[in-house]
């Protein structure tokens, strides 16, 4: 049996994540407790809820920014008016998340700590510059997401922090956006490959600005960006669209593992990318 | 630690190691046994219950997050309109075989019927789509939730 | 108050499960928590071969709470259990075999306990050799999974009829193809796990989810050295079986740990990853066919070679695939067979029984092999099936006349007329860009019964309780298929009841008789051919008594009616509560058998049989499916599927279609995406993130068709549909495929991945 902790302030968390530097911060549980089957019962560490912590709930609108709350749940993204002016691309990723119970109870700062290469939020997060907010007893900070996201499983998250709010700049939105997941079936799956593009062209047709991110094709989200620099001023024509798939096919790092090889991780990465190429002339 | 909560609208109060699941406060404790467990990691859908008007998977959560919540079980669904509507069409349009998955495809089924209308085929394969059945092979679910949508939407109406 | 009305069969009266079902109240043997118990659970081997050299319980004993940890020392008696080959031990005493083999038995107070105690216990495990593949097993130099079997075969055998090689040698037109199918487990949402505990009288009682509990009692009895009838088996109602629950899985565990128990109950519940390490599979198989015709389609001759693997204990193996090589050949009429097939022991977890056992590994290679024919001869693929389908009379490829209803070209007939069919290739041409359009189809069928030299037989106990209401004690588990509901329907209506007046007792040894295991979709046509004997005794003692009681010096008037008897001439009636009361105990008992019907001339086809062949009575299906593939990423997308079968008559059409809709569900997983992932013996994909079974959005709606008819020996004239649905999807898929991209999958499941690796290739 261990305690679990319930604080309702940001100071309290930390407090109380200092005295229990062993703590394990929880918000929907739904990663923590499954990885928890897994432990020896009688050694669990203490959990510290933030589900009830008001600084991390809810979604905000600040002068130059959109604020998400770590512990905002995805149901709650997905449905909210603000996301959906100014980070379509997130709710659309959010949709694809496990199951309605699930997205009632997974948060997007659990997605982000979990750091799973896999995680579904993480690639339109990216492409939106996202900035994750940091807060300790010593103070706050706040890293871009390509920062914050070491490798598998692993974040920049010092031993006594907490994630706060994952922070959106507001930009105009790009006229093409897109993010779609691949599985072994069509829903409650684990991402075998995710792609989120965003584009917007100029008045001759021509890319005039491409952003990219692949999930699960490497051990965090994959950029190209010297691909995205070679866009600018492309024709959305048949030639255009093979240089992205073959950019593509070499630029991703996937690894086989139990839900696929890694070179039909490398497939599927450049036909999603191709294929929002395509769209754009469409 | 002494959780309190409401339970199919009745108050609860019970003393409980905080990270014990709940499915099992639930199940042992308390001897609801409505609630299923199927695969205990978030991926069946049998241990479906509302939190909040929200649904939960109660494998997934830990009994200190029920403290001042308002929860609702299977055992609840008959004391409500909407609940007992979606029984009746369950039974009826042949949407029950071994039964497991049932009641938390019903908890799903509610908390779908209560967004709004009468909802679509493919919209209530979507708000089932975290509930797995071995059994059906869903069109029979679909059947039973389309016709309480439509139930309800009458019952709504005439008041 | 509306007027009561007595059930009927043919109607589809409403399940007499489904309300607590629906309410929750239902109680499975998972819902059982009784006062003072406690929890037992299994130390697994964790390798998939060696020799067990000790086992060390100090440590786990330390943790509070823990009361025992027992090994194969403490089982008395053989420590081997099994439904035919009794090779399994309770817990292991020498040769590991398996990653999942049970090594030691912990007991303890709380479930926590437990899994900590278990975590501690140290196995000591001398690693042996291993074999996985079946074809590497039955290799010289393979290493034996058991000593006495040499090349690690179970069962080799052979179907042969007539003179296939020098048939196929003079054939117009001959296609062949390799085929394989995956591992794959049933997943049914309750998993393994019951209560037992040691009584008083020295009884072990237990209630388990099972689908076998009357010989259960001889599996346990004869592992532990307990006479079968000092043990007594409850089976409530299942949380699904599929065939995982036919044969001990916590049985003899459980009876163990009673022994052990100082008289409190043990209760022990897998959770999802141990029922996947532990718990049996259906056979993975590797198929060769080839198959000749002549130019108008006339199949002529089949050579087809089988292999199955069986894992590393017997289970059912050889039954399983005595019944797929019953059925190599499909519905069809081929004059010339040779059908050979092994089954071989590996090191790999162990297959037992699961729906359509046997037979859903070789629809997909003779389906498939039909398409290849068909396209070879630029044939409609209906129309080359329709030309072969057996009919009443006809010899199946096993050898056997067929003289029990036969409905394959009714089924082929009607899949015809319907419009999925018949607008296919406008749908076709609907494809939009980046995808492609596909529909195949599969020609199916499933025998029902244990087939020759076992006793396929059922007894029927009704009684007429003091209250007034009929009880029919079910001897043969209600999975989820709805056997309860045939049962109360065909007891109704023949006693003129409704289901406020009937009562169904779920099996219990001690109250119940034996009646088979509730499998080979047996269950609903031998139990249901005893109850209807019984049902019909029982009816003509109560207007007999009830004459009796009216001082009638004629009974022929007399009639049953929802609660009570009538006699309209006299406006006179008796309550059955109050008929109850003036019969004696034993006279309001009845009990009835019956004896399933077997091949009195057993074809000479077949070698190396064992036991279970031949069937006599098969049912029938035609499936199609119509997909959309997307070319981008190989996902494959079923929008329309139907499945017409031939049953019988219908007893209830919602059963009817509960158990086709369900079991294309299975098949339509079973096609794209489940396969039980191994590496060296030790299964991956242990959890349900990692096998994947279809959800609600992964499959259309699936339309059922029911052909009337009916079979002459059938209750009611009903066959069993619990398994033939299974059979149709994958066979359907990859004809689908075939359609819509021209490349021929032979590697079951169709994962997203296989299917783009296959369309680059073909690139």
């Amino acid at each position: 049996m261990s305690a679990v902790l319930t604080p309702a302030r940001l100071d309290e968390a930390l407090r109380l994540l200092a005295e229990n530097p062993a703590a394990l911060a929880m918000a929907g549980a739904t990663d923590l407790l499954v990885r928890r089957r897994g432990a020896i019962p009688g050694h669990e560490p203490v959990l510290l809820s933030l589900a009830h912590v008001a600084e991390l709930q809810g979604i905000t609108e600040e002068a130059a920014f959109l604020a998400i709350g770590a512990a905002t749940p995805f149901s709650r993204i997905i449905a909210d008016p603000l996301v959906h002016r100014y980070a379509p691309l997130l709710a659309q990723a959010a949709q694809t998340i496990g199951g309605p119970a699930i997205r009632n109870m997974a948060t997007l700062g659990g997605n982000i700590c979990t750091a799973s290469p896999a995680g579904d939020s993480l690639p339109p997060l990216y492409l939106l510059d996202a900035r994750i907010e940091l807060a300790s007893p010593a103070g706050g900070r706040a890293l871009p997401i390509a920062a914050f996201i070491l490798g598998p499983g692993r974040t920049a998250l010092e031993q006594g922090e907490l994630v706060t709010r994952i922070l959106l700049p507001k930009a105009p939105r790009f006229p093409r956006e897109r993010f779609i997941k691949t599985g072994r079936r069509k829903a409650l799956a684990i991402s075998v490959t995710s792609f989120a593009g965003r584009a917007r062209l100029d008045q001759d047709g021509r890319i005039a600005e491409i952003r990219m991110a692949w999930g699960s094709v490497g051990p965090t989200v994959v950029r190209l960006p010297a691909l995205e620099t070679e866009l600018v001023g492309a024709p959305v024509h048949a030639a255009t669209v093979e240089r992205v798939g073959l950019a593509v096919h070499q630029g991703v790092a996937p690894i086989s593992d139990l839900r696929a090889s890694a070179g039909y991780r490398r497939l599927v990465a450049a036909n999603l990318a191709t294929q929002f190429v395509e769209a754009l002339g469409g | 630690m002494k959780v309190r909560f409401e339970l199919n609208e009745a108050p609860m109060e019970i003393d409980v190691a905080p990270d014990r699941r709940v499915v099992d406060l639930l199940r042992e404790d308390l001897r609801l046994t409505g609630t299923k467990e199927g695969c205990g990691t978030g991926e069946c859908g049998a241990c479906t219950i509302l939190v909040n008007g929200q649904t939960r998977l109660s494998c997934l959560m830990v009994a200190a997050q029920l403290d001042g919540a308002r929860v609702t079980t299977v055992e609840g669904l008959a004391a409500t309109t909407a609940g007992a509507t979606i029984q009746r069409a369950f039974v009826e349009e042949g949407a029950v075989q071994c039964g497991f998955c049932i009641p938390g495809m019903e908890m799903a089924a509610l908390a779908l019927l209560r967004q709004g209308d009468a909802p679509g085929r493919e919209c209530i394969r979507e708000g089932l789509s975290g509930n797995l059945c071995r059994c059906t092979g869903y069109t029979k679910i679909v059947d039973a939730v389309e016709r309480a949508g439509r139930d309800l939407h009458a019952g709504r109406e005439e008041q | 108050m509306s007027p009561r009305e007595p059930l009927q069969v043919g109607r589809p009266e409403i399940r007499y499960d489904a309300a607590a079902k629906a309410a929750g109240t239902e109680p499975y043997a998972a819902d059982l928590y009784p006062e003072n118990l406690l929890w037992a659970g299994v130390v697994r081997a964790g390798v998939a071969s060696g020799r067990l050299r000790s086992v060390a319980a100090e440590a786990a004993l330390t943790v509070p709470g823990v009361v025992r940890v027992l090994t194969a020392a403490d089982v008395p008696g053989p420590n081997r259990h099994g439904i035919i080959h009794r090779d399994t031990p309770v817990l292991v005493d020498g040769r590991v075999r398996h990653a999942g083999d049970a090594v030691a038995l912990v007991i303890a107070e709380t479930h926590a306990a437990l899994r900590q105690a278990i975590g501690r216990v140290r196995a000591e495990i001398e690693p042996l050799p291993a074999v996985f593949d079946p074809e590497a097993a039955l290799g010289e130099d393979a290493p034996l999974v058991h000593e006495e079997r040499p090349g690690n075969i179970l069962l080799a055998a052979e179907i042969r009829k007539g003179a296939a090689d020098q048939a196929l040698a003079g054939c117009e037109v001959v296609v062949e193809g390799e085929f394989s199918t995956s591992m794959q487990a049933h997943i049914f949402l309750e998993t393994e796990n019951g209560v037992a505990r040691l009584e008083g009288d020295g009884t072990v009682s237990m209630t388990v989810s099972s689908q076998s509990p009357f010989r259960d009692r001889f599996e346990v009895g004869a592992a532990l050295d307990i006479p079968y009838d000092r043990i007594r088996i409850v089976a409530p109602s299942l949380g699904g079986g599929f065939g995982g629950k036919d044969g001990a899985t916590v049985q003899c565990l459980l009876a163990l740990a009673a022994l052990h128990a100082g008289g409190r109950p043990v209760k022990m519940h897998w959770q999802r990853e141990e029922s996947m390490a532990a718990g049996y599979k259906r056979h993975p198989c590797r198929t060769r066919y080839r198959l000749g015709a002549d130019r108008d389609g006339t199949l002529r001759a089949l050579y087809c070679s089988l292999l199955y693997d069986t894992g590393a204990y017997a289970h059912l193996g050889g039954e399983v695939m005595e019944l797929g090589m019953e059925h190599a050949g499909g519905p069809y009429r081929i004059p010339h067979v040779l059908i050979e097939g092994r089954c071989v022991y590996t090191n790999n977890p162990v297959a037992g029984a699961m729906r359509a056992f046997g037979v859903c590994q070789v629809a997909f290679a003779m389906e498939s092999m039909m398409d290849l024919l068909a396209h070879q001869l630029a044939m409609d693929p209906l129309e080359l099936r329709l030309r072969n389908a057996l009919v009443d009379g006809d010899v199946n490829c096993a050898g056997l006349p067929l003289t029990t209803s036969t409905g394959m070209v009714g089924c082929l007939e009607m899949l015809r007329d319907h419009p999925l069919w018949r607008e296919r290739q406008a749908w076709k041409d609907g494809a939009p860009p980046h995808a492609r359009r596909g529909v195949g189809l599969a020609a199916v069928f499933n025998a029902s019964g244990y087939g020759g030299k076992v006793r396929d037989a059922a007894i029927a106990k009704v009684e007429l309780n003091p209250d007034g209401r009929i009880a029919i004690h079910n001897a043969v588990t209600d999975m989820g298929q709805g056997n309860a509901c045939g049962f109360v329907q065909m007891a109704g209506s023949i006693l003129g009841q409704d289901a406020d007046q009937l009562e169904l007792r779920q099996p219990d040894t001690a109250t119940a008789y034996p009646s088979g295991s509730a499998s080979a979709g047996r269950t609903t046509y031998t139990f249901g051919n005893a109850l209807i004997r019984a049902c019909e005794e029982l009816r003509q003692r109560l207007i007999n008594r009830a004459g009796l009681l009216l001082f009638l010096d004629d009974d022929c008037e007399l009639r049953l009616v929802p609660g009570k008897v009538i006699h309209p001439p006299t406006d006179r009636e008796v309550p059955l509560s109050r008929l109850a009361a003036f019969m004696p105990r034993e006279d309001r008992v009845c009990i009835s058998q019956f004896v399933a019907p077997v091949c009195r001339q057993v074809p000479d086809t077949a070698t190396g049989f064992f036991i279970g062949f031949p069937h006599v009575i098969f049912a029938y299906g035609a499936h199609l499916a119509r997909i959309e593939v997307d070319l981008r990423t190989g996902l494959i997308r079923i929008d329309d599927y139907v499945a017409v079968t031939d049953g019988g008559a219908v007893l209830n059409p919602c059963l009817f279609d509960q158990q086709i809709q369900g079991g294309v569900a299975q098949g339509i997983g079973y096609a794209l995406m489940e396969e039980v992932e191994r590496r060296e013996g030790c299964i991956q994909s242990e959890s349900l993130a990692t096998y994947l079974i279809p959800t609600a959005v992964d499959v259309p709606d699936i339309l059922s068709c029911r052909l009337s008819g009916n079979e002459a020996t059938g209750p009611f004239g009903l066959k069993g549909v619990g398994e033939v649905a299974m059979n149709g999807p994958l066979p359907a898929v990859a004809n689908a495929v075939a359609d819509a991209c021209g490349i021929r999958l032979r590697r079951a499941p169709f994962t997203p991945e296989r299917v783009l690796l296959a369309l680059e290739e073909q690139a």
